[in-house]
């Protein structure tokens, strides 16, 4: 049999169809535990930026129990932010960040205050920058100095300077040793509050 | 027992043929990451040659090197969906890499230089340790990036290196693995012609 | 988007892989023929050449298989062996091409196009093209430009290690232990180029 012209055919099918459909198997299995993980990964984003006072080690059923009660969705009203509610009224916004890091694409979200001014937080959900340099943005040194903040006014909501130099209400520190990704975190902040602060705009709000 | 020292030391592939150390080089910034590397590529390696050799009697020639493929991107398809769905964040710093054992010279290079023509269990031991040895190597330059580089090993701060020691960024950065490579590989050869000029 | 922004966006991802993000230097993908056939710059040049042709292609064919075929099935993980496939396939093709009609371009670059099969360069590039969400124009971009930073790369090296096959190197660094220390020099001159280009 093994000498026949069809065999290495037959073979190279039956093996193909018997690895793949342990893997199709697999792969349906998981999925839906991986949706979740991408959908709880964004839901603790979006809580670490609001000023919302989270257990300390809170397991990820209770974060989601906490973003369903607390957390609506983004909608046009809220310039595609998520929005924190206290009972009717919005207490803070997550507004969305996304762009090019030096690696790859950075995801994340500010959180701005009611008044659309003050800062609550910042935080990353995606990133792959070089750890121990661009990757610090994660960490909390770099993340803290954003709380209390104030976004100023035009299309430079938050300046970035060297580490060490005095600052602004509106400006934080780089990260020493990793000026390309603190520049395009920087970069990627101010397009992000300058499209959203448009968007609340156009959406009739007053605005402040 | 020769099998052993073979896959560690005589013939390590990294040391002794410079294989395959493409997919995982990338990685050896962190050792955790490293560390969650060479176990994917020792399991691949491994099981790759047990199934390689199982199936050796009914595979036909021509087709062989089709079928170790196959075999190989299976057990890593495997890894990756569950690094995907267990351990997300690894996954995503892992980036490509994992994929990429799937071209990694040394797995493909096993299965037809000893799993192909041997019995399950020896062809087993063989890919375990070749892959083994692939990962003392791996784990080496990752320690001594991760430490020089960061100051500390596996996250955990060490304690010269994470206080007194002016971190050297460049280990952290591509160049840095280039050339604690270069050095490991120098310090292996000089001891290895060291031994065989004493055995001569 | 308009053309404008469409066009600088390929032109950024191509200069960054041709030099910042070089898929050798900065992603060490490629590593066991560049080490291998780095010796002399004629082979560099025609193997260089073959892997911007192949890359080229091979990242606009896995695109649309990525696109057109896996996703709507919902078969992404399969990824790893179609993208294998469609470029041995690919190889082979172009291999046979070249023989039948163009024996002289055959004899240059025929010879290194098996070679280029196990280049784990050409997946790479596919599978960060995957993860990159890279949309079809900035894909053929990067594929082109990878080839050609993989290319620059290798013919540099071939050029340095001529160079030096009159000087005295330590005899455990001999082979690759000094070609990876040149890499690893010339990786940190290409980082010079970060920030070049606005976005690069």
């Amino acid at each position: 049999m093994r000498d026949k012209a069809w065999y290495p055919v037959l073979y190279m099918f039956i093996a193909t169809a018997f690895f793949s459909s342990i893997l199709i198997g697999l792969a349906r299995f998981s999925r839906d535990r991986v949706e979740a993980n991408q959908r709880l990964s964004v839901e603790k984003a979006v809580l670490e930026a609001l000023p919302i006072e989270l257990p300390r080690e809170a397991s990820s059923l209770e974060l989601h129990r906490i973003f369903l009660e607390r957390v609506t969705g983004p909608s046009a009203a809220s310039g595609n932010a998520y929005v924190l509610l206290e009972g009717d009224e919005v207490a803070a916004y997550a507004v969305p960040l996304e762009g090019k890091g030096y690696w790859d694409t950075i995801r994340g979200f500010i959180g701005i205050a009611s008044d659309k001014n003050a800062v609550t937080g910042i935080s990353f959900y995606e990133q792959n920058e070089t750890p121990g340099l661009g990757a610090e943005i994660v960490q909390p040194p770099f993340r803290n100095q954003f709380v209390g903040k104030r976004i100023a006014e035009g299309d430079r909501p938050l300046g970035f300077r060297p580490a060490g130099s005095a600052l602004e209400e509106s400006e934080v520190h780089a990260i020493t040793g990793a000026t390309q990704t603190s520049t395009r975190v920087e970069k990627i902040i101010n397009e992000d509050l300058a499209g959203w602060r448009s968007g609340l705009r156009s959406n009739g709000d007053s605005g402040s | 027992m020769s099998v052993v020292k073979e896959g560690l030391w005589d013939n390590n592939p990294i040391f002794r043929q410079v294989l395959g150390i493409c997919s995982a080089l990338a990685v050896t910034n962190l050792v955790l990451n490293t560390a969650v590397m060479c176990f994917a590529l020792t399991w691949t390696t491994a099981l790759s040659c047990l199934t390689v050799s199982l199936l050796r009697e009914w595979t036909p020639h021509r087709i062989r090197m089709m079928v170790q493929t196959l075999i190989i991107a299976f057990y890593v398809i495997l890894v990756d969906l569950a690094l995907k769905a267990y351990w997300p964040e690894m996954s995503r710093n892992l980036g490509p890499y994992v994929g990429l054992i799937i071209t990694n010279c040394i797995i493909m290079g096993r299965c037809e230089a000893f799993a192909r023509s041997n019995p399950p269990g020896k062809s087993f031991l063989d890919g375990l340790f070749s892959g083994l040895g692939y990962s003392f190597v791996l784990l080496m330059v990752a320690v001594v990036r991760e430490l020089l580089g960061m100051g500390t090993i596996l996250g955990v701060p060490m304690p010269y290196f994470s206080t007194l020691w002016d971190k050297w960024i460049i280990m952290v950065m591509p160049p840095g693995a280039f050339f604690t490579l270069a050095c490991l590989i120098w310090i292996f050869r000089s001891i290895r012609s060291g031994e065989e000029e004493k055995s001569v | 988007m308009s053309l404008t922004t469409e066009l600088w966006q390929v032109l950024v991802v191509c200069f960054s892989a041709i030099f910042t993000g070089n898929i050798l230097l900065t992603t060490f993908l490629g590593m066991c023929p560049f080490l291998a056939v780095s010796r002399q710059v004629k082979a560099s040049v025609g193997l260089g050449f073959a892997v911007v042709f192949v890359m080229t292609f091979t990242s606009l064919l896995n695109w649309l298989a990525y696109r057109y075929v896996l996703v709507p099935m919902e078969l992404e993980f399969f990824r790893f062996i179609l993208f294998i496939i469609i470029i041995a396939t690919f190889v082979q093709f172009v291999e046979m091409v070249l023989e039948r009609y163009s024996p002289v371009l055959y004899q240059n670059l025929g010879i290194f196009l098996p070679l280029i099969t196990v280049n784990c360069a050409i997946l790479g590039a596919s599978l960060f093209m995957v993860i990159r969400e890279y949309t079809l124009p900035v894909t053929v971009g990067y594929g082109f430009g990878s080839g050609v930073g993989w290319m620059l790369a290798i013919v540099a090296m071939a050029g340095i290690r001529q160079q030096m096959a009159v000087e005295r190197v330590p005899k455990g660094l001999q082979g690759p232990g000094i070609t990876l220390i040149i890499a690893g020099l010339m990786a940190l001159g290409f980082i010079g180029f970060t920030g070049v280009l606005q976005g690069s």
